[in-house]
């Protein structure tokens, strides 16, 4: 909670935020107890990570030795060059951020819309339509790649950066996330609203988005992580590497008979410094507490 | 839009004037909804619908590899159903799901103490529980496949030291399905309580301020307050874990190969969809097993909305 | 079109390169100004030796440009596929024997005989063998690029330590067998040899050296007697305790094994001899020869061949691009570049000398014996049933004769299938 004071500059529409009181921090074996649960599994949840950076410290055969050694021999930093000069870097991480950007941003405009419609309007067709989206998710989504392929190709934009987040800017799962954060609102705040006058839109807008900050800043993070890594899709749309983005292009590093895997984790690990200081940077901006300021009058 | 004044409110709509016949007449409201809807559903229409709608109609065809099909009617359903890989693939299917959904608890219980008032380092913890989304898949399966590794893992090792027995744990048709199940479930937490914690962070802090007045303690706080107020958020994630790991496959791929051993004791439905669509060339067939498969995630997936009334509450 | 010029302008305030994409396809055209020619493929360790090679082409050719479109393995095939249906696949490609007569079948790649014989590119330089993997109803589509054959590695010192003599070219399977025995060390976790469920390098070989086939004629060699006692001359060594079984493999395979010194024999492929000579241990005491004799001398050969796609728009660059590549000067340069020998019949030597530790000369003379790689239209679909029905009895539960009768009508099944 030590975000508080960060909360003042990004307040939203919906009005000041309350400062909540807190009780004096409490040192007791309860919050030990917890440290050690939550950092036994934070270590299991790094350890991958972990083992990617060493990795990506080793040398090839140290890599496919067995028993598998867990230190490097010696650290060997040649790997991180040898992936600036394999793959065009720069242009690649501009393509994901992009792809990441349009994406992320479209779900977020088209999915919230549609998400509050489904939850908090009444009109013919709303379940029967609702189920319909939902369909959306039940089908693998390699199914429809190369049906896909074909429009993209038809709108003449194969081989485009819109190519790489056309299709993942309509989600089922954004609009299914945020009905059920629409749904969870009191119905109060919208009855104060409609009698003081305000449009749909409005409502919409400036008191309901606000409130569902949280589940908003949920679906941007899994959204930019899924667009971030999004591997089949790119590889087929966009076979030039300079329209690439990196998920695709670290790809390349993988040959028939044989892997160079120092050089893939070491690339992975460049490629993924951006998302993991995007999400630190959110989840100090959003994630946290929304307080209903005069809603319960 | 926000020039329409109460349009929104069902209540209202139903108030309006009833046109002849429809129940409930198109008002401005209703409009106002589909305007809402109308950029996604477009959106939809293209790249979903008609993709489904076209590759459903291939599911009745041969497919050639470069594009042409002739009608071959329902002989690729036909061919799914006697399959006898389908009806193995869908039980393992099953069995992830079972396993898969044990992630929920997980999230929720580590959600739970993350939100614990006063705790310290949530920040780094929550940054450290996102650390599985940016680590790459590849990454992922090399290094479980090297602590399930039969001569020279890390499980192993650590059993030994209480006597028990070497063994290949994802090359062992037996063992397969649950340490794949269990790299599953880490994979899939992080996830998840992402997506509790935005919903845990909605909940009004007025509520815990009030119930800690009337002096319930955390445990009571969880189960009054949390739980009940999640209850929506929850219903998502569970509807979301289900379909997903009915869908399971990319971990699979990673950490079988094709030479295991226990290849057909592991193969998902996806896995088997992909198989024939992209290696074996057989895409009518493929698209009726997708179809199949979708077929039994809409069935689930109506229960558990018709399960929810039991269950949610919304605001 | 309507719809497509308003959804570019729209767009394309959003992002640059749709400009491009929707002036034209992309890339030139021909006729006027320099054509660029995109190649299609696969290994990002060839890209440097492809590069020197395209460098030479565009000297020669100053109106053509080659521009390298590197795809990775595992989704190589998929994309290509999808491409070809777009019209957007590279011009020129790389193709392999497994997948070949389902693009030729389908008409979709360009046909060479006519262009071999106006411009005499001299076919008769590479292997017969590999000429033929890919022609298809008597017609030229690709023309081979390099080779691949088998031969056996060993490691000196383990074989030093078992006081045993190194394999040599009179070696039959018997001394293999024997060698096995002797080197296996369970204390050390070493094995003889790696009877390894991998069907180029090991599981082909064998039956072909047991006098068995794969697949002749269009039906299945799996279900044959000399076939089977070729498996079962791997599975033996399973159940023997002188390879690990298939599982274990699976988790350690044998190639990495070798290269830690844990298994003191390996069938492996001639482009491996570039990996082995990095791992110090080996180039200090690895050695190859060629594969052990059992009723015949045998090993497969594989190359993979440059094709030109159908539905190029450049099919006269394209040709000449492909042309220069089955010539001697590419050839060298490849040879050079160290990774695979090529296929040019005496332009090697650059490729031995990269080496010379290692007796690479063997997997050059058994080029004369080396049976094609097996393949049929839809080739993937019988390999696929192989694993899946082996898997078993190559973990050490024997059954091997009537897993692989069933593998064998089943594959016949598929073959049957396929001619449909």
């Amino acid at each position: 909670m030590a975000d508080t004071e960060i909360a003042g500059a990004r307040t939203g529409p919906s009005g000041t935020r309350a400062a909540v009181p807190r009780p004096r921090r409490r040192i007791n074996t309860g919050s030990l107890a917890t440290h050690l649960v939550l950092s036994l599994g934070a270590l299991v949840m790094v350890f991958p990570f972990v083992w990617q950076g060493l990795t990506a410290l080793k040398s090839l055969a140290e890599v496919s030795r067995v028993p598998p050694t867990v230190l490097p021999d010696d650290w060997n930093w040649s790997s991180f060059d040898e992936v600036f000069t394999a793959l065009p870097f720069r242009e690649m991480l501009t393509n994901s951020a992009l792809a990441t950007a349009g994406r992320t941003a479209g779900q977020l405009v088209f999915c919230s819309l549609a998400a509050y419609a489904f939850a908090r309007m009444r009109f013919r067709g709303r379940d029967v339509l609702f189920g319909l989206f939902l369909s959306v998710l039940m089908v693998p989504s390699s199914l429809l790649v190369l049906p896909q392929y074909d429009i993209i190709q038809q709108f003449g934009l194969l081989n485009s950066t819109p190519a790489l987040f056309l299709p993942g800017m309509f989600s089922a799962f954004g609009t299914f996330l945020l009905r059920q954060a629409f749904l969870a609102l009191p119905k109060e705040l919208e009855e104060a609203a409609r009698i003081d006058g305000a449009g749909s839109f409005r409502i919409f807008w400036s008191i309901m988005l606000p409130l569902i900050r949280p589940a908003l800043a949920a679906l941007a993070v899994i959204t930019a992580m899924t667009a971030w890594n999004d591997l089949l899709w790119p590889l087929i749309v966009n076979t030039d590497p300079k329209a690439m983005p990196i998920s695709a292009g670290l790809t390349s590093l993988e040959g028939q008979y044989e892997t160079n895997y120092p050089v893939m984790m070491a690339g992975s690990l460049i490629a993924s410094l951006p998302m993991l200081l995007v999400y630190v940077f959110l989840q100090r901006h959003f994630v946290q507490s929304v307080a209903f300021t005069g809603s319960k009058g | 839009m926000s020039l329409f004044p109460a349009t929104a409110a069902a209540k209202s709509a139903g108030r309006r004037a009833p046109r002849a016949a429809a129940r409930r007449p198109a008002s401005r409201g209703q409009r106002a909804a589909y305007g809402f809807i109308a950029p996604l559903g477009i959106g939809f229409a293209v790249f979903y619908f008609w993709p489904m709608i076209q590759t459903f109609y291939f599911s009745f065809t041969e497919f050639g590899p470069f594009g042409g099909h002739t009608w071959t009617g329902t002989d690729n359903y036909a061919r799914v159903l006697r399959d006898v890989t389908v009806w193995q693939a869908l039980g393992n299917t099953l069995v992830y799901c079972g396993i898969g959904l044990l992630a929920l608890p997980l999230a929720i219980v580590v959600a739970a103490l993350l939100n614990r008032r006063g705790l310290r380092g949530v920040s780094v913890y929550r940054a450290l529980y996102f650390v599985p989304f940016v680590t790459l898949p590849v990454a992922v399966g090399l290094v479980w496949n090297w602590l399930y590794n039969g001569d020279f893992g890390l499980l192993n090792e650590i059993l030994g030291w209480f006597g028990v027995d070497r063994h290949y744990w994802a090359s062992d048709p037996s063992t397969a399905v649950f340490a794949i199940g269990a790299v599953m479930v880490w994979s899939t937490t992080g996830y998840y309580l992402i997506i509790i914690m935005a919903g845990i962070k909605s909940i009004p802090q007025d509520y815990y301020e009030a119930a800690e007045l009337d002096g319930a303690g955390p445990l009571r706080r969880f189960f009054t307050i949390t739980l009940p107020l999640l209850s929506p958020t929850l219903f998502f994630a569970s509807v979301i874990c289900m379909i997903q790991s009915l869908q399971t496959f990319d971990l699979i791929y990673i950490m079988m190969g094709e030479k295991n051993p226990a290849v057909g004791d592991t193969q998902s439905v996806v896995g088997l969809f992909y198989k024939w669509a992209f290696m074996e060339n057989a895409q009518g067939a493929a698209a009726a097993l997708a179809f199949l498969l979708m077929l039994l995630i809409a069935g689930l997936t109506y229960l558990q909305f018709r399960l929810q009334r039991k269950w949610v509450h919304y605001g | 079109m309507r719809r497509r010029t308003l959804l570019c302008s729209g767009l394309a305030a959003a992002s640059a390169p749709v400009l491009a994409a929707c002036s034209d396809g992309g890339g030139g055209t021909e006729g006027g100004g320099r054509t660029t020619l995109s190649y299609g493929m696969w290994d990002p360790a060839q890209v440097p030796g492809m590069k020197q090679i395209i460098a030479a082409f565009e000297k020669e050719h100053p109106d053509i440009s080659v521009r390298i479109e590197l795809t990775p393995w595992a989704s190589y095939w998929t994309t290509l596929k999808t491409s070809m249906r777009g019209g957007t696949a590279p011009d020129v490609f790389w193709m392999n024997a497994v997948n070949f007569q389902l693009y030729a079948a389908h008409d979709v790649l360009e046909p060479l005989s006519e262009h071999i014989a106006r411009d005499a590119t001299p076919v008769d330089r590479h292997p017969e063998q590999l000429v033929r993997l890919y022609a298809y109803d008597g017609t030229q589509y690709g023309l081979p690029k390099d080779f691949d054959t088998i031969g056996l590695w060993y490691n000196k010192a383990l074989f030093d330590k078992a006081g045993i003599k190194y394999p040599d070219t009179t070696w039959t399977w018997d001394d293999l067998r024997d060698a096995a025995a002797e080197l296996t060390n369970p204390r050390e976790r070493v094995h003889g040899f790696c009877s390894e469920m991998q069907r180029q390098i090991v599981l082909y070989p064998a039956i072909q050296a047991a006098g068995g086939y794969v697949l002749r004629d269009g039906h299945s060699g799996f279900g044959d007697e000399r076939s089977i006692e070729g498996l079962r001359f791997l599975t033996d060594m399973i159940d023997r305790g002188w390879s690990p079984p298939q599982s274990a493999m699976v988790e350690n395979i044998g190639r990495v094994r070798f290269w830690s010194e844990k298994a003191a024999m390996v069938h492996d492929l001639s482009a491996m001899a570039g990996q082995m000579y990095a791992v110090p241990a080996l180039k200090d005491h690895g050695g190859v020869t060629v594969l052990p004799k059992g009723r015949e001398r045998t090993t497969v050969i594989h190359g993979l061949a440059n094709v030109i796609s159908a539905k190029s728009d450049k099919k006269a660059a394209a040709w000449k691009f492909v042309h220069f590549m089955a010539g001697r000067r590419a050839a060298e340069i490849q040879a050079k570049s160290g990774v695979t020998i090529s296929s040019y019949a005496g332009t090697q030597d650059a490729w031995l000398k990269s080496m010379p530790e290692f007796d690479l000369k063997h997997f050059i003379d058994m080029e004369k014996y080396g049976v094609p790689y097996p393949s049929s239209k839809n080739t993937a679909v019988w390999e696929n049933l192989q694993y899946p029905l082996l898997g078993a009895a190559f973990s050490g539960k024997g059954g091997i004769e009537g897993a692989a009768r069933t593998l064998g009508e089943q594959m016949d099944r598929a073959l049957k299938e396929e001619r449909s």
